[in-house]
């Protein structure tokens, strides 16, 4: 019999909320309270979120977000500074053990953007992945990935770009040098791609997540069965958004 | 003295380093390590910067000091390493 795994489709929510609803099933599949899980969502109001690693000072032009009603969060993996608007997001959350699941954290990597490639193939777009962390299209990004290994188990979150806005994406981010603004935005518009460019059409939020489940199902050799958030997920979920993701001490600790 | 570096490390992730030092020391007085890296287990990085102060600024003892954190905390890094972490350090200096 296939195995099954939870789908979770939990719409759009702000930016702690997302956070902390991944971490939440992080913590509940580490417990095995709940089943290995593939969640899509979205960002409302967008948001930029930026890697463990990084200062958010550094990275984040903190007077914009506030002026565009743009949410900013550190995440619980490494890697770099997104803006979260037009696209899906999706997190994986498995068992290191997994037999699926490759103990090579870089191999696993390429594991999981196979699902999205799968997903982008079901859409009529062909991609291919670029370790460390890309899925690119024609030679441009159209994916950006990263991955946590906590608790004996794995966590991968992952965009893909419905749509891009170079421009306003850099009015949020804080670019090194001002001078070379503009050159940057013309590189970055060159490197970055999006469903909508390479389609020439929009294509819906609910298009991309019936693409993607299929994707992770062949990837992974599994049924995906669609779930709900479990009430402790929840507790845990609106307990760690209030005590660290929405917080000065956790946004702010580098 | 308060430096700062922004190495993009050969095949690899931006490592950015702050760096506070004792010129006549010549050693490290505190350190952030930031970047668009992956570093597991990812808290190790704090742990990685309060082991950093007092090293002498010199790539032998950088190494040997990176080398040995590395190993005692299990540390996979990806996108940096220990020598593009030393040659980030390194960089403050100039």
């Amino acid at each position: 019999m296939t195995e099954q795994w939870r789908l979770l489709q939990t719409g759009f929510t702000n930016a702690y909320s997302n956070m902390a609803i991944d971490k939440a099933i992080l913590v509940l599949q580490s417990e095995g309270k709940v089943p290995p899980t593939v969640r899509f969502y979205g960002w409302t109001p967008p948001a930029i979120s930026i890697g463990y690693f990084q200062s958010l000072v550094d990275e984040v032009n903190i007077q914009a977000c506030e002026r565009f009603g743009v949410d900013y969060v550190r995440r619980i993996t490494g890697g770099g500074a997104v803006f979260h608007e037009k696209e899906l997001t999706y997190s994986i959350v498995v068992p290191e053990v997994h037999p699926e699941v490759p103990k090579n954290i870089l191999k696993s990597y390429g594991r999981i953007c196979g699902a999205v490639m799968k997903g982008l193939h079901q859409l009529g777009i062909e991609s291919e992945y670029v370790p460390i962390n890309d899925i690119v299209t024609g030679g441009r990004k159209i994916s950006g990935n990263a991955q946590t290994r906590k608790l004996e188990t794995v966590l991968q979150h992952g965009t893909v770009l419905m749509d891009v806005d170079v421009e306003k994406m850099f009015s949020l981010l804080k670019v090194p040098n001002e001078k070379i603004k503009d050159k940057l935005i013309a590189d970055v518009k060159q490197r970055v791609t999006s469903m909508k460019h390479i389609l020439g059409k929009e294509i819906s939020f609910k298009e991309v997540a019936a693409a993607m489940k299929i994707g992770f199902e062949q990837e992974f050799h599994v049924e995906l069965i669609e779930g709900r958030v479990s009430q402790e997920e929840l507790v845990l979920a609106k307990q760690l958004e209030k005590d660290s993701f929405s917080t000065r001490e956790w946004n702010h600790r580098r | 003295m308060q430096s700062h570096s922004i190495y993009k490390v050969p095949q690899g992730k931006l490592l950015k380093i702050s760096l506070e030092y004792d010129e006549k020391k010549n050693v490290i007085i505190d350190i952030r390590i930031t970047g668009d890296f992956f570093a597991y287990p990812e808290e190790a990085i704090e742990y990685m910067e309060k082991k950093l102060k007092n090293t002498i600024l010199e790539r032998k003892q950088l190494m040997e000091q990176i080398s040995s954190i590395i190993s005692d905390c299990h540390i996979e890094f990806i996108g940096v390493n220990a020598e593009s972490l030393t040659q980030g350090i390194l960089m403050c200096k100039l």
